[in-house]
């Protein structure tokens, strides 16, 4: 029996994709450095490291540590600058087989202004990731992601200096992340990315010192997917924008628990580590999965497992 | 159809030798990595099972047909790769890094290897040996037992000098003193724990000689994507070219990208 082909494809925000993955910021460099263990037409996008206005050296040595189930990392924003970036790294990714995804980071409202405006300007850059959520550089890197009025003037100064699909990624370090979702959408936001990592450290016993010259870090891969779930879970719930999902996910079957949750396209960061062709044999495996089930297309069992979420077909009356 | 990674290796594990209690020496067959691997270069090994990274490991030996690794068991990565039998697949990324600059190599070479970072320097003593140049290997590690592989460094031709933290082979204390103590030779390189590697280039420094270190850290990605792994250079490093200007003279630069091997003038750590 000829199955017809499944489609895979998703609109996350205005942002079309062929595939619904994108590659983790920071985990991926510009995608020139995985192009010789992957096929980057197989993916659906690749967000860059977030960058900010001025350079910046990063955090002191180690920045990594592998725990039982992931990563700990404290990179701290390492990188030369939006305009360096611009100028010599972004320019060269045009002809990417994929869409890229900016990503901005910053210390203020006015920094993340224009960070986001000159990654508008450049014409290689398909979609805008704010990346309010860092929570590896020292002061205040995370705390707009954990503060509501924050977050919505943040998201409020981005959404004025750009027309492309914008999405802002969210913390799972807070209370109530339904809440800020909530703000980010009312702010302007075409797409949220939940989460980026969870808070943590780790301490060598026999130096009696933390192993990261940072202290704190960010915890990633498969350790953090069920904190994940739930704040895709809850976050569908609160908003009407598409959600990226992401933690942890390192097959088809994490990448459907984070659909069926409410995301409409998942986020793949740290398992790219173990192998940079787990991305494509995702997208194969959802193919499979959905025909096997006589389903046609990703989105419709996208927020299947939660009730409290209806689909974007739902919403606009149409069920088909 | 996709397209093949071309630096992607589904290769079969062909021989596990275990050459002391914790270390083992894998050959894999794998023709095209072998061809094109260069000395000082690496590989990231896939564990088959439910790891949540890569490991990072030296091209330890290489022939027509296969490539070996040489690593110790440090935990459930390395385990995982240690309980491989001959036939079973392995999958290899690479070859990856920069690799030691053999060209024009005098004839007068000391390499200097702590513990593991043996594995790292095997393929450039044979280089070295075919180009007809001296090559004393100055080897160290906590005890006799560690001291793993000697015997293929010496029926290639390398004159060993050993040193053990414990006095059970060789001189008892550090590599270093030992080369400190030994008549200067043209170049230098080196792998090993980071204290080695420094005083290592502070011997080269004070003796004029070039040294090549290759650094250890640990890695995420491997292939230069994560910024994990850095080291602080001078600017004006030819291995920086691409960095932008800062205004300390220091760039941080990918120990998995722009090295492994640097060359220990233009270090500034
Ligand atoms: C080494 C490393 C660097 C990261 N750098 C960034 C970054 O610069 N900006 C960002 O928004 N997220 C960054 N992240 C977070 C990832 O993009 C991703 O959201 C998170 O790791 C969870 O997904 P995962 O478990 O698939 O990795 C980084 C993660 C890792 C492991
Ligand atoms: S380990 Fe990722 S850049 Fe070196």
């Amino acid at each position: 029996m000829v199955r017809p082909p499944v489609d895979l494809s998703v609109n996350v925000g205005g942002l079309a994709l062929r595939y619904p993955t994108l590659m983790g910021s920071g985990c991926y460099g510009t995608g020139a450095e995985f192009a010789p263990f992957a096929d980057l037409s197989r993916i659906g996008a690749i967000v860059l490291k977030s960058a900010t206005l001025a350079p910046r050296l990063g955090n002191a040595m180690p920045r990594l540590v592998h725990t039982p189930a992931g990563l700990l990392n404290a990179i701290g924003l390492q990188n030369p600058g939006i305009d360096w970036l611009v100028e010599h790294e972004i320019a060269a990714l045009g002809g990417m087989p994929c869409p890229i995804v900016g990503s901005a980071a910053g210390f203020s409202v006015d920094e993340y202004a224009q960070v986001c405006g000159r990654l508008d300007a450049s014409p290689e850059i398909s979609a805008i990731e704010l990346n309010i959520s860092c929570p590896n550089v020292a002061s205040e890197g995370e705390t707009f992601a954990c503060d509501a009025n924050l977050t919505a003037s943040v998201v409020r100064a981005a959404r004025a200096a750009t027309r492309k699909p914008l999405i802002v990624k969210l913390s799972p370090n807070v209370t109530d992340i339904a809440a800020i979702a909530r703000e980010a959408e009312r702010a302007g936001a075409d797409a949220l990315a939940v989460v980026n990592t969870v808070r943590g450290m780790a301490i060598d016993v026999e130096r009696w010192e933390p192993r990261l010259g940072n202290v704190a870090g960010g915890l990633s891969g498969p350790a953090i997917r069920p904190i994940a779930v739930l704040a895709v879970y809850e976050v569908a719930r609160a908003v009407r924008i598409p959600i990226v999902g992401q933690g942890g996910i390192a097959n088809a079957s994490d990448a459907l628990e984070f659909i069926l949750a409410g995301a409409s396209a998942v986020g793949i960061g740290t398992a790219n580590f173990l192998d940079p062709r787990v991305p494509e044999r995702i997208a194969v495996e959802l193919a499979e999965y959905l025909a096997s089930r006589n389903l046609r297309a990703i989105s419709e069992i996208v927020g299947r497992a939660n009730a409290g979420f209806a689909t974007p077909e739902q919403r606009e009356g149409d069920a088909g | 159809m996709a397209v093949s990674a071309s630096r992607v290796h589904e290769t079969r594990v062909v021989a596990r030798i275990e050459a002391t209690a914790g270390v083992v020496v894998l050959r894999m067959q794998a023709p095209e990595l072998a061809a094109i691997a260069r000395p000082g270069q690496f590989v990231m090994a896939i564990p088959p099972g439910e790891a949540s990274a890569a490991v990072a490991l030296g091209l330890y030996d290489a022939d027509a047909e296969s490539v070996s690794l040489l690593f110790f068991v440090a935990g459930k990565r390395t385990k995982v790769l240690a309980a491989l039998r001959p036939g079973e697949p392995l999958v290899l990324l690479g070859p990856l890094g920069n690799g030691f600059d053999l060209r024009d190599a005098p004839k007068d070479v000391a390499i200097v290897a702590g513990g593991v970072g043996i594995a790292s320097v095997l393929l450039a003593a044979l280089e070295l040996l075919r180009a007809g140049a001296r090559v004393r290997l100055f080897y160290g590690a906590r005890t006799a037992r560690l001291l793993v592989e000697r015997e293929r460094f010496a029926s290639a031709g390398c004159e060993i000098v050993l040193a053990t933290d414990d006095g059970t082979a060789g001189l008892r204390g550090f590599v270093t003193d030992a080369l400190a103590s030994a008549h200067m030779p043209a170049l230098i390189l080196a792998c090993g724990p980071t204290p080695m590697l420094r005083a290592t280039a502070t011997i080269a420094a004070s003796a004029n000689v070039p040294a090549q270190l290759a650094l250890e850290e640990t890695f995420a990605c491997g292939v230069g994507g994560c910024w994990g792994c850095v080291v602080p250079l001078v600017q004006e490093s030819a291995q920086a070219p691409h960095f932008p200007k800062t205004r300390d003279g220091i760039v941080r630069a990918r120990i998995c990208a722009e090295g492994p091997v640097f060359s220990a003038s233009e270090l500034r750590w």
